[in-house]
Order: C-alpha cells, then sequence, then structure tokens
C-alpha cells in the first residue's frame, strides 16, 4: 500500500515535471509539489515579506499533518521515495548498525539548519533551496535527469534509426530531441549521489538528520490523529526497532518518538505478534512527542542564520551585484525581490523552451546561487512562450500573457563593432537584422556599406542576434541588462508605453532607406553627416 | 474550417478532369502541349489559385509520376502566423501536398530546416495543421547535422561542398513553394533563395561567402522540377522574418524555370516602395547568367488567369 501511494506520487511528480514545457495548459500546476511545501513557502514568505498566494497551497500539507501525522515524510516525498528505492537498489543487503554514537545530538541538526534557514529568511536572504527536498529533487531532475534522459532517448532512437528507414516510418526516422544543456549537471549530481550515499550508514540518513523540511513536520506531527500504538501481546523481540527506517521506536519497542514517526507500519508488518497497530487517538503530548533541543544550539542556529541574512544583504556585496547583473527572465521581479522570494528549484529552466535559462553559480554572489539567468548565446528567449512565469511556484517570475511577457524587457542589444563581421570585414551579414523578431536592427549606410545598427527603443533583449551571430565564440551583438524592465505588479505593456518602447514595429524601419535626400531617422532630428555612397536603393538590388 | 476548403468530391472532380484530358496522350507529348507557357500567373484565394496553377501546368502528374517521392519545400521557417507573410499559406502547402497525393505519390515529405524552434514553425505557420489528415504526407523540420549529407557541387564557384538534406539527394521530385518576401541581404527571398533551407550550414553564406554567388552555386546543384511561388501575400518590408509590410496580392506563380518564377515574383510589387526587375536582384542575375534560367520577362510566354 505504501509503495503503491509512493510510487504514484513520485509518478506525479514525474509526469508533473515533464508537463512543464511551453505547451503547459493552464490548469495544470507543474509546480504542485513545490506549492504544497511548507519550508519553501515559509522561507518564501519571510524572506519575501509577503503573502504569495501560491504558497498558501502549503498550508494543505499542514493542515493535513495536523490531522495524520508526518504521513508527508513516508508515503509523499518524491525525494523520500527516490531514497528508499536507491537504498533498495544499493543497500538492501547491507549490514547497517548504527555507528553514531551522537545519533540523538545529530538528530537535532536538522532543527538547527531549519532554524537557520528560516532566521536566515527573516533577515532577508533566501536560503532554504540548499536542503529543501523539493527543491533539491526538481533541481536534479532538471540539471541531470532530464537531459540525461534525452540523450539516452537520442541515442537509441539513432539505434533504431535504419530499422525505422526500412520500415518506412518517416517520422521516427527522423524523430530526434533537441538536446537540452544546463551548467550545473555534475555538482547536482554528486549532491545527489552523496545523499544516497549515506544511506549506507543509515537508512534514510538524509530524513533523519539533515531535511529541514521533515523538521517543520516533524515539530506539528505529534499533533496528528494517528499514532502507533503497540499492544501487551508485544514480546520484545525488538524487531520494530531494527526494521524502522526512521530510527523512530525506543529501546522500550513499545514507545515512539513521534517527531520521527512517519507511519511508514514498517513496524507493524514485522511483528510476529501483530501488535503494532496505528489508530486514532487524541492523547497529545507525553515525553516521547517532545522536540528537545539544546538551548545552546537553538541560539547558535539562529543567530548564525542572522548574521548569514545580514552579511550577505550588506552593501559591499549588494554593490558588486549591481555593476554585475545578469540578465533575469523576462518578468523577473526587481533584483533584490527577485534573490529573496526566489527558491531555486530550477522548474522556470526545465520548462523553458529554447533552454536560455541556467543557473548562476557565484556571478552575484552567495545570495543569486542558482538562480536563473539568461544565457543568450546559448539560446535566445522565444516570443512564442511565456512558461517561465507559469511554473514559477513563488513568483519570483511574474505569470504573464505573451503580449505582456514580451514588453518586459530584459535587456538591450549592443553592437561590438570590432567584432562585426560587416563593421570590422565589410562583409555581407545581415543574420542579426534577419532574425530579428522586433525589426530591431536596421542597416544604415556607413563609409560606403551598409551596416547593422540596434534601435534600442525596439529590443527587448530577446537574444535571437546574440545567438545567431556567426562569428565563432563571443558574439557580435550581445545583450546587456541596460533597459531592462522590472516590475513587482502593474502592466509592462503600460510601462513600455511611458519609456515609449515600442515592441511591435511598423512595417520596416528600412523605409529610410528610400528617401531620396538621404536618410534620416526623426523628422525633428538633424539628417546625419551625408556619407558616400548615397544610398539610393535598399540593401540587395542591383 | 476554411470556406475555401475544397471538398473531396470537388478534387476528385479535377483530378478526374485533369486525368481524362491527358488519358491517351504520351507523356512526352503532354509536356509539350503544356510547356507552350513558361509561367502560369493565377490570381484568387490560396487554395483555388494554386489548384488552377497546378491545373494549368498541365496537372501535376506532369511532374509526379505512380510510386514517387515528392518532397515539398515550403518555407516554414519561422514561427509566424500566415498574415505576417514570412512563411508560405499553409492552404498553398496542403493543395499542392494532396495534389501530389492523389497523383499516386508513394510518399510526400514537407522540409524545412527551420530558424526559428521547429515545433513553433510547424504550429503558428499553420503548414503541420493544414496538412493533418492527408495520408502519405509528413511534415519534418529537420533541425540535426546527421539528417544531412555533405556533396560535391561541380559547378560551384565559391561553394564547392554542402550538406543537404539526404533526402533531397536521393532520387526524388522537388517542388519548390516558397513566399514572396524581402530580404535584408539579397533584397527579395524566392525561389532560389529559398533552396537555403535545404542545407545545414546557412551561417558561412553570410560570414564566409559572398551571398549571391554562393546562392547560384547552390542553384546548379539543388534543381526544383516546379516552383510555385506564394504572393497570395508578399512582406515587402521587414522581410525575411517580419514583421513588415504585407500587400495582398492573391496571386500564385508556378513553372519549372526557377529563375523565370523568380524574376516575374520580384516584378509584382514595389519592393520597399520601389520598383524592381528580376536583374536587379544579384543572386538572380548571376543565376541567369550561369545558365539556370531565364530572367527577362518580357521574353517569356505567360498564361494570366483567374482562379
Amino acid at each position: 500500500m505504501r509503495r503503491f501511494i509512493q510510487t504514484l506520487s513520485l509518478l506525479l511528480f514525474s509526469i508533473l515535471f515533464i508537463f512543464a514545457t511551453y505547451r503547459l495548459p493552464d490548469w495544470l500546476f507543474a509546480d504542485l509539489y513545490l506549492r504544497f511545501d511548507p519550508l519553501l513557502s515559509l522561507n518564501a514568505i519571510f524572506a519575501a515579506r509577503e503573502i504569495i498566494p501560491r504558497t498558501l497551497w502549503a498550508l494543505l500539507t499542514i493542515g493535513v499533518t495536523l490531522i495524520i501525522g508526518r504521513f508527508f515524510c513516508g508515503y509523499v516525498c518524491p525525494m523520500g521515495v527516490s531514497i528508499d528505492l536507491l537504498d533498495h537498489f544499493f543497500f538492501r543487503k547491507k549490514k547497517r548498525e548504527n555507528p553514531f554514537r551522537f545519533e540523538s545530538t545529530l538528530r537535532k541538526a536538522k532543527y538547527f539548519l531549519l532554524i537557520f534557514f528560516i532566521s536566515a529568511a527573516v533577515v532577508g536572504l533566501s536560503l532554504a533551496f540548499l536542503f529543501d527536498p523539493m527543491a533539491f529533487l526538481t533541481r536534479f531532475y532538471t540539471f541531470f535527469i532530464y537531459p540525461v534522459i534525452i540523450t539516452l532517448i537520442n541515442l537509441f532512437l539513432d539505434l533504431l534509426r535504419p530499422l525505422f528507414h526500412q520500415l518506412g516510418w518517416i517520422y521516427a526516422s527522423h524523430l530526434h530531441f533537441p538536446q537540452p544543456v544546463f551548467y550545473m549537471t555534475a555538482i547536482t549530481l554528486l549532491l545527489f549521489g552523496g545523499i544516497i550515499l549515506l544511506n549506507r550508514w543509515v537508512p534514510r540518513f538524509w530524513c533523519r538528520y539533515l531535511c529541514p523540511l521533515g523538521a517543520l513536520l516533524s515539530l506539528i506531527s505529534p499533533l496528528g490523529l494517528l499514532k502507533r500504538r503497540v499492544s501487551e501481546e508485544c514480546n520484545r523481540c525488538m524487531r520494530c526497532r531494527k526494521v524502522c527506517p526512521m530510527g523512530a521506536i525506543g529501546e522500550n519497542p513499545r514507545e515512539t518518538y513521534r517527531p520521527e514517526c512517519i507511519q511508514c507500519g514498517t513496524c507493524s508488518e514485522v511483528c510476529p505478534k501483530e501488535a503494532v497497530s496505528f489508530p486514532i487517538s487524541f492523547s497529545i503530548g507525553g515525553e516521547y512527542s517532545k522536540v528537545d533541543l539544546p538551548r545552546r544550539g537553538f541560539f547558535y542556529s539562529l543567530s548564525g542564520g542572522l548574521i548569514a541574512g545580514f552579511l550577505a544583504l550588506q552593501t559591499p556585496f549588494r554593490l558588486r551585484r549591481g555593476k554585475l547583473q545578469l540578465i533575469r527572465p523576462p518578468g523577473a521581479i526587481p533584483e533584490d525581490e527577485f534573490l529573496r522570494t526566489c527558491i531555486r528549484c530550477g522548474e522556470c529552466m526545465k520548462s523553458c523552451l529554447t533552454n536560455t535559462l541556467q543557473p548562476s553559480l557565484w556571478e552575484s554572489g552567495l545570495s543569486g546561487l542558482w538562480t536563473p539567468k539568461m544565457d543568450l548565446r546559448l539560446a535566445p528567449c522565444d516570443q512564442n512562450c511565456n512558461v517561465c512565469g507559469k511554473v514559477c511556484p513563488t513568483q519570483a517570475i511574474r505569470s504573464l500573457s505573451l503580449e505582456e511577457k514580451n514588453h518586459a524587457k530584459v535587456g538591450t542589444a549592443i553592437l561590438r563593432k570590432e567584432l562585426c563581421l560587416v563593421w570590422a570585414q565589410n562583409k555581407i551579414c545581415l543574420i542579426c537584422d534577419e532574425i530579428c523578431p522586433y525589426n530591431a536592427i536596421v542597416f544604415r549606410p556607413v563609409e560606403g556599406y551598409r551596416r547593422p545598427v540596434v534601435i534600442a527603443s525596439k529590443c527587448n533583449g530577446c537574444g535571437y542576434c546574440e545567438q545567431r551571430c556567426p562569428v565563432s565564440g563571443e558574439s557580435a551583438i550581445v545583450v546587456v541588462p541596460d533597459g531592462e524592465i522590472r516590475l513587482k505588479e502593474g502592466s509592462y505593456q503600460g510601462e513600455a508605453k511611458k519609456l515609449r518602447l515600442e515592441f511591435k514595429p511598423d512595417p520596416g524601419d528600412d523605409k529610410f532607406i528610400l528617401e531620396e535626400e538621404g536618410f534620416k531617422i526623426e523628422k525633428e532630428n538633424k539628417p546625419l553627416p551625408k556619407t558616400t555612397p548615397h544610398p539610393q536603393k535598399p540593401k540587395g538590388f542591383l | 474550417m476554411d470556406p475555401h476548403q475544397i471538398t473531396r468530391r470537388d478534387f476528385l472532380k479535377a483530378t478526374a478532369i485533369v486525368t481524362a484530358s491527358l488519358s491517351g496522350v504520351s507523356r512526352l507529348s503532354i509536356s509539350q502541349a503544356k510547356e507552350e507557357y513558361d509561367l502560369v500567373v493565377i490570381s484568387g484565394e490560396p487554395l483555388p489559385a494554386t489548384q488552377k496553377a497546378l491545373e494549368a501546368l498541365g496537372g501535376i502528374s506532369r511532374f509526379v509520376k505512380k510510386g514517387d517521392r515528392v518532397i515539398l519545400k515550403p518555407n516554414m521557417s519561422f514561427a509566424r502566423t500566415p498574415e505576417v507573410g514570412a512563411t508560405t499559406h499553409p492552404l498553398v502547402v496542403a493543395t499542392v501536398a494532396k495534389a501530389c497525393v492523389e497523383a499516386g505519390a508513394k510518399q510526400v515529405l514537407v522540409l524545412d530546416h527551420t530558424l526559428q524552434r521547429p515545433e513553433l514553425c510547424l504550429e503558428r505557420t499553420g503548414i503541420k495543421e493544414a496538412c493533418k489528415g492527408l495520408s502519405g504526407v509528413h511534415v519534418l523540420t529537420v533541425q540535426e547535422r546527421k539528417f544531412f549529407k555533405e556533396v560535391k557541387i561541380p559547378k560551384g564557384k565559391v561553394l564547392e561542398r554542402v550538406e543537404v538534406i539526404q533526402e533531397v539527394l536521393e532520387n526524388s521530385v522537388l517542388i519548390n513553394l516558397p513566399v514572396a518576401k524581402s530580404h535584408s541581404a539579397t533584397g527579395v527571398s524566392l525561389g532560389i533563395k529559398g533552396l537555403m533551407g535545404l542545407i545545414w550550414d546557412r551561417e558561412s553564406f553570410h560570414s564566409r561567402y559572398n551571398i549571391n554567388q554562393a546562392l547560384a552555386d547552390l542553384a546548379t546543384l539543388i534543381r526544383p522540377q516546379l516552383t510555385i511561388l506564394d504572393a497570395t501575400r508578399a512582406l515587402t518590408s521587414g522581410g525575411p522574418g517580419g514583421p513588415g509590410e504585407v500587400k495582398k496580392l492573391n496571386l500564385v506563380i508556378a513553372g519549372v524555370d526557377p529563375v523565370a518564377v523568380d524574376s516575374y515574383g520580384v516584378s509584382i510589387v514595389p519592393w520597399y516602395g520601389q520598383n524592381f526587375k528580376g536583374h536587379q536582384v544579384e543572386h538572380l542575375l548571376v543565376a541567369h547568367q550561369r545558365g539556370l534560367g531565364r530572367i527577362d520577362i518580357d521574353q517569356l510566354r505567360i498564361l494570366k488567369e483567374k482562379a
């Protein structure tokens, strides 16, 4: 039964993950698991200092935990399922005597982590993502599982391709999935592998000692109605104590450490006397229900979180960040709020149609670790896609309509003339102009050649030009954050209008080329200095 | 449902008439009979105009025989809706595809190597949707190098080798279905420019070679048996990707001579607000000089009709 629910949960998690693409229907919440996560919600609400509607879904988890207990870890948590599954594969036959003499101290680590993260969040530093299982697993799926699976599928397709050809299956013989690429694949694998490896010593090591979400739930789970009870039949064979994956059974096997119990029922399965049951009970309290935290540890973790948060947000770091701004996804709220609100789950990067969204490492400091940035040399941002906002569980990237999203300017393209084939080498290249969806690049005659120029007011920073530029290595046209529009609320279209930006170009600025007496950009402007030869015909005609 | 969608019955009727009129005549004499025109220019809505154009050329069976594999090369390189004018009208593509199937084609591949994300291009251009339900018709984008094959261009002057979509090199009928649009490097992008959608490395046309010479080289290698230019709308500025000025011309221009079709296409509308002739477009002029087709449209026998 439990295995079944667990499998179902992991399946649901994976399916939602797969559905997180630009085709995501509006009624499907691809970020469901992240929304249900009370730790992420608390973290985001404290750090952002506002109630984020989507995070309120977590109240459901809290409510159910209050009623049932810490079922979440044993039945729902996809990280728990992954740990159980891989444990079964790798360490099933291993004899694991708990080697830790400081077991009970170690157990408190998760509470200290929880306190640390929450107090850091209160100061305004979002850190819970480091250890939150939902964010962690989504990241692992995004940066590792997803690209690897695509690679394997493509290899498999390549293998079968001759067969498809023989069978005349046209579609199948041309099938190939675009390969996603992420910067953090290896790191993520190491971290995840590490968590699994810890099982070698203790089953569910992560859940017992480290998981701050588990810690949060365990604080309220003793209030739950379903509690483990052992009847008089018990002959103290201690089997239940040996198999309990959470180590929640005391020296006296009739006693249960309630905060640790995830109600998996393994104990009742192995009990030869069938003495273990999980009936409804209204009794609250008892010495095994308490979470006993030493004051010193509490104080250390609390002040640690406060200090870490305070330091990370201090001016020197902030100044540096201001100078080294990244290109954020369209709809990302202003940088300070963005860093506080983003929970680094990687869902936006997974769903990104073009794979332009990449995790940042230290580019914007510790407080920006794993936040999404656009790598426009790798891929552009497509104007037909707005999925990153749709799937963002904390709305650090706002969910916008396509029209709105296309007005959320992320930066401005600038030409680096010394690299540009046309400017530097007089070649006939127009790829940036050809691909620009907004006609923001025009050709102007300079020194006898028509050369590309960016009209900043028409550029929304989508990066098609940067990605397509045929110059090898660095692009000759790059998007810089200058001119980006970051709004916490309100309309991007309205803002763009105020700033006199126009992302729906009038039919071709190319018109200017045709004026007989040279070319003018606007009537009130002085005509630019005359250049020879005089433009008579549009580019490309003899 | 599009009001201009032909019913199956209409189609069968048309096919029957064409088939009947051609029956008993040897292939050679058909082509002679129909080669009295170098170009057919039909005005009308995309679907009837395309049908009429095929008819006027002597029916698709002049080009497509039973059991043939046909490759249609529309322009679906941009994720734009048909109104933007950057891509071939879906009904033009579907009509030709359907005609090929009716003519007994074993397989009809609608191919392009797109510039933007392929799945979006297929969706937004409407071409995939329009060809849905036509059995034997496959709409594909070819985005991976492994589906291309490098070949020599024997007559190439600047471009000596090029990687082309494999299927195009194999024994098959190639029908080019370009859309009429402006182009910021080559002036216009019609049939010959559209051939760049069949090769792997387009960047080098801009960065390494003289694009006009390279296009002519490519045209010596890839020679469509038929070119049907969709000028139902023309993107007369802001091309090739748009958005730009779109003129509704309601024309379909078809012929076997790729240079002649393109040259005529140049003359039908002012580009960027100015009138041009085919020989003012460098890649067409070069292609003409290399003997790939006729550029002087005054010398051509042209059938102009309404659909």
